[in-house]
């Protein structure tokens, strides 16, 4: 019955079948690999200096070879095209082959380290693209580190001193730039640092999932996206307030010591970390890291386009008369609420109160000998129904008809409510804030008594008792 | 001694050269098939052959009749089997080593890369034959005539081969199998829905227990990893293949498959038959006759039509080996061609979006996002009940054998397609365009929603319009047609929607180019 039908059926299905059984079978037997590791059998016998290297280079047998790492919990197959990382006679040959450059393999036997626990890359691919890991299609997190990049990896084991002179400096350059460029002033690493930008600690070892990379014009890697990022943070997260200004070499820079802050852990015999000594930074360090991004070198005001403020110059004479130590160590402990300005101490963004004094110390290192002229304000009436008429027609414009504020800082906030005694409040308003819109409503300016600035004070004083 | 020996020597050399000749004699019982007994022979005293009858009905053979679909997705299943023992061999089922081992299978395992596209695709294409399979038993009337009940086995076997290919989904413990298993657990609790808007989930909490059984745990982990296995290797192949027994012990009770009654060759004439060799033979080739030569009782397929079968061996067996071969060769061209996919190691920290499940269960995803009880738990159950029904409802015992009955037939199914296309897709289009209750009513309470949903609306559509096919022609069987036709359609459409046009949070897109990346 339809013998014709099946029987040819038959025919060309077998034969279609014995075609490709043998297809698959000659590419199962051919890989990538194995082209590789006959070409690097030939360079041997041709680099073999006599008869018997030249016997064994001949004798050297094409076939799987992996380095099992079973402390990193890894299997690096990379020797199964690049047979000659340890070959001194294959230092000047075209890659694969190439000898490892310079020492590092000394110090970092490959049977120990492997290859992908500096390079990254997928240890276990056994052809190029998928090992290199490169291109979305290989779906792979870690693609191999580009050489400007690698010294990142150092980092897993080694500390700064060992870096900065055994071939680690861009990462230790890297890290200088980190403080300079006051970076922990909105980024918290290691529980200290400020809350206005994302947290740090781990970013290195993040998989690309995490990254945005819609706008990122090179390949989609995390170094990439570092690098682009360093360079128009606002081109790849339209809503970013980073503030940073950096040449390309250091953003470069910057990349290699981001990509350094990983999550997972080398095993500790690996590590040649020493539990680093204790460094008191003084006072103009911890500015530097903790609060330059914002206020620069704080001698003026300057209106902010990104954070569309007026970041205070904290710095300024005319602010440290009138701001005594105490005020100042409440608006750094508690930050001021309604402002970016993060609350430092240690519960929140992690800086200790030593730390917080050496801080004011270095602030208050130029304030005038002579300190301003004390108000008394307990010494007047002070009646918030005539305080309200004249903040309303004076002030209002500033800081909002409700002290909610505006152009000025918010007067409901509990720094201002709670923490900052009215004596202080109505040396401000009498002297004005030097550098800042604020002006003097005493003598020197609006020429207003005594008497109704403490008015003032005392309504701004119980604004938080009503509602906004 | 001498004289003892030798006959014994002797004797030994004969045996010696007569050594093919026994062995085949033992092999196949009965002798090498050179006549039309011991042909007959060979398939009743062989323990595989003879689950199929000594003589075969020409129908049968004819390939535009049954496409060859159940025994491309028999086939299909020994492929799996085999390329699925040999991967067991490397594959670990922990999550440590899970997604790792498939990788070596991957990168160094010999062939290892086609031997896991081989597993993926033959056990994919399963799900497309037995469906396939199950259509050309509905529409040839193939359930009728005392095949009731094998066609409730094979929705048994569906939904196993159905269970079979989500488990091993999961085994890569990639991102995609993951977030399968999420989904898939999500859609377990599904029931969740009801007993919430009950207010009684808090004393009878269905959805969560069977998700908890599921998952061994509240979350997917190790524990979901080797409950998966199990069911993948163990649970669902046991059940599979006792069920496939039945399936294939009763088509053998039942006479072989069907056939329509009053059967004329025509173009398909018997001259065409690999006819058999008949020197030595006992029959001459023109006499024709009845198994009750071979076989007694009253084994339904005794006396019935006589003319018309051939010998079983070789015809039957030939053109199943070509159909073996087919499959195979066409497994192994798509293997060849077309990896399995297999993304990064699963991380519970990056969900997917959309988390989807496998490409099969996107239409029951699409009607889950209209309601996670209806798509869960209570469409997929009204369909199977549906289609386990299909035979008691449909009692008409005329056209067996015949591809869609009669003329009629092939109207009430295109007028039925046409209606199915249109009334799904502008639902659909409704849907995305206009949203549904929530969107117009944020507060409605979700019982409602769980009552009226565009899923039941389809489900009540396929129903009325069934009924009103029975009222017109006054067939039961141009109901079941029409509502079997209007299931396969909306199957491939919701499960095509899912798949091409649903995006991050499972809005619409025309296509994945436009999803906003991340």
């Amino acid at each position: 019955m339809h013998k014709r039908f099946y029987l040819s059926l038959l025919l060309i299905s077998g034969l279609v079948l014995f075609t490709y059984a043998l297809f698959a079978a000659y590419r199962e037997a051919t890989p990538e690999w194995k082209k590789y590791q006959a070409e690097y059998r030939r360079l041997l016998v041709l680099n073999a200096k006599d008869a018997a290297t030249r016997e064994k280079a001949a004798a050297l047998k094409i076939g799987h070879r992996q380095i099992y790492l079973g402390k990193l919990n890894r299997v690096d197959r990379c020797t199964y095209c690049h047979l000659g990382v340890e070959n001194p006679l294959m230092a000047k040959v075209r890659q694969p082959f190439r000898q490892h450059s310079g020492t590092l393999l000394a110090n970092h036997p490959v049977n120990k380290f492997g290859c992908t626990i500096c390079h990254n890359g997928q240890g276990r691919a056994t052809n190029k693209k998928e090992a290199h890991g490169e291109g979305h299609e290989t779906h792979w997190d870690y693609p191999i580190l580009p050489l400007k990049y690698i010294q990142s990896s150092c980092a897993r084991c080694h500390d700064n001193e060992m870096l900065r002179t055994n071939g680690g400096d861009k990462v230790v350059r890297g890290e200088e730039l980190f403080r300079e460029k006051g970076c922990k002033g909105c980024h918290k690493l290691n529980r200290v640092g400020g809350d206005l930008g994302k947290v740090l600690d781990g970013i290195g070892s993040q998989p690309l999932a995490h990254f945005p990379m819609r706008h990122i014009f090179g390949e989609h890697t995390v170094y990439n996206w570092l690098k682009e990022h360093f360079d128009q943070p606002w081109r790849i997260v339209p809503e970013s307030k980073m503030r940073v200004f950096l040449t390309d070499e250091e953003s470069d820079l910057l990349t290699n010591y981001i990509l350094t802050l990983r999550a997972d852990e080398v095993p500790r015999d690996y590590r040649r970390i020493h539990s680093p000594r204790a460094v008191e930074l003084d006072g103009k360090a911890l500015y530097t890291i903790y609060c330059i991004a914002c206020h620069g070198d704080g001698k003026i005001s300057v209106y902010d386009n990104t954070l569309q403020r007026t970041i205070p110059a904290i710095m300024n004479p005319a602010f440290l008369k009138v701001a005594g130590n105490r005020h100042l160590k409440t608006f750094v402990r508690d930050g001021r609420s309604g402002t970016p300005m993060t609350a430092w101490k240690a519960k929140a963004a992690g800086l200790t109160d030593p730390e917080i004094d050496r801080i004011i110390e270095y602030l208050t290192r130029e304030r005038p000998e002579v300190p301003a002229e004390p108000f008394g304000f307990l010494n007047y009436p002070r009646d918030p129904a005539k305080g309200k008429e004249l903040f309303e027609v004076h002030c209002a414009f500033c800081h909002g008809q409700k002290g909610e504020g505006g152009l000025g800082l918010n007067l409901r906030n509990p720094t201002v409510q709670e923490k900052i005694d009215p004596e202080f409040l109505a040396m401000t308003v009498r002297d004005g804030r030097e550098g800042t819109p604020m002006p003097p409503f005493g003598k020197q300016g609006m020429n207003f008594s005594n008497e109704a600035i403490a008015d003032v004070v005392a309504y701004v004083k119980q604004l938080a008792k009503k509602k906004p | 001694m001498k004289e003892i020996r030798e006959p014994g020597i002797s004797e030994f050399i004969g045996n010696l050269k007569n050594l093919k000749q026994s062995f085949l004699g033992s092999f196949l019982r009965s002798g090498t098939p050179t006549s039309d007994k011991s042909r007959a022979a060979t398939m009743f005293n062989n323990f595989f052959l003879h689950i199929q009858g000594v003589k075969t009905h020409i129908n049968t053979l004819r390939p535009t009749y049954t496409f060859g679909l159940g025994l491309i997705s028999f086939f299909l299943l020994l492929i799996v089997v085999f390329s699925g023992a040999i991967l067991m061999i490397y594959y670990n089922p922990s999550i440590e080593h899970a997604y790792n081992t498939v990788k070596d299978i991957n990168y160094v395992v010999y062939a290892g890369r086609v031997l896991r596209n081989i597993h993926k695709w033959a056990g994919e294409g399963m799900i497309i034959f037995v469906l396939l399979h199950m259509t050309r038993v509905f529409y040839t009337g193939s359930y009728k005539n005392g095949r009731e009940f094998n066609w409730v086995i094979g929705i048994g076997l569906l939904i196993f081969v159905f269970g079979l290919n989500l488990s091993g989904y999961m085994l890569p413990w990639d991102q995609l199998a993951y977030w399968a298993l999420v989904i898939v657990s999500n859609i377990i609790q599904s029931p969740k829905e009801i007993t919430d808007a009950l207010g009684i989930t808090h004393f009878f909490d269905v959805g969560g227990f069977f998700k908890e059984l599921f998952l061994g745990g509240h979350v997917a982990g190790k524990e979901s990893l080797n409950r998966v296995y199990a069911l993948h290797i163990m649970f669902f192949p046991l059940l599979l293949f006792v069920f496939l027994a039945v399936h294939f012990w009763r088509i053998r009770k039942d006479g072989g498959l069907t056939k329509p009654e009053n059967f004329v060759p025509g173009e398909d004439h018997p001259e065409d038959a690999l006819l058999p060799k008949k020197s030595g033979g006992l029959f001459p080739t023109y006499k024709t006759y009845g198994l009750m030569e071979l076989a007694r009782g009253r084994t339904p397929a005794v006396d019935q039509d006589v003319e018309n079968m051939v010998m079983s061996w070789p015809n039957l067996i030939i053109a199943e080996l070509a159909v073996f071969v087919f499959t195979l060769a066409c497994v192994l061209i798509y293997s060849f061609y077309i990896d399995a996919p297999l993304r990064e190691m699963a991380n519970p920290l990056i969900p997917e979006n959309p988390a989807k499940a496998p490409w099969y269960f996107l239409g029951l995803q699409e009607l889950l996002s209209y309601s996670a009880f209806m798509g869960g738990v209570g469409l997929p159950g009204i369909a199977i009940l549906g289609l386990v029904l299909i035979p008691y409802l449909d009692r008409e015992q005329r056209h067996v054998g015949i591809w869609f009955s009669n003329r009629q037939g092939i109207i009430v199914t295109l007028q039925a397609f046409v209606a199915a296309v249109l009334v799904n897709v502008g639902l659909l289009v409704f849907v995305v365009r206009f949203g549904w209750f929530r969107n117009w009513w944020p507060d409605i309470p979700q019982l409602l929603i769980t009552l009226v949903n565009p899923g039941n609306l389809w489900v009540a559509f396929m129903t009325a319009w069934s009924l009103w096919v029975i009222k017109r022609t006054g067939s039961t069987r141009m109901g079941a047609i029409a509502l079997f036709t209007m299931f396969l359609v909306s199957y491939v459409i919701f499960t095509y929607m899912g798949t091409q046009f649903r995006g991050p949070n499972w809005d619409f897109f025309w296509s994945r180019s436009q999803w906003p990346v991340h």
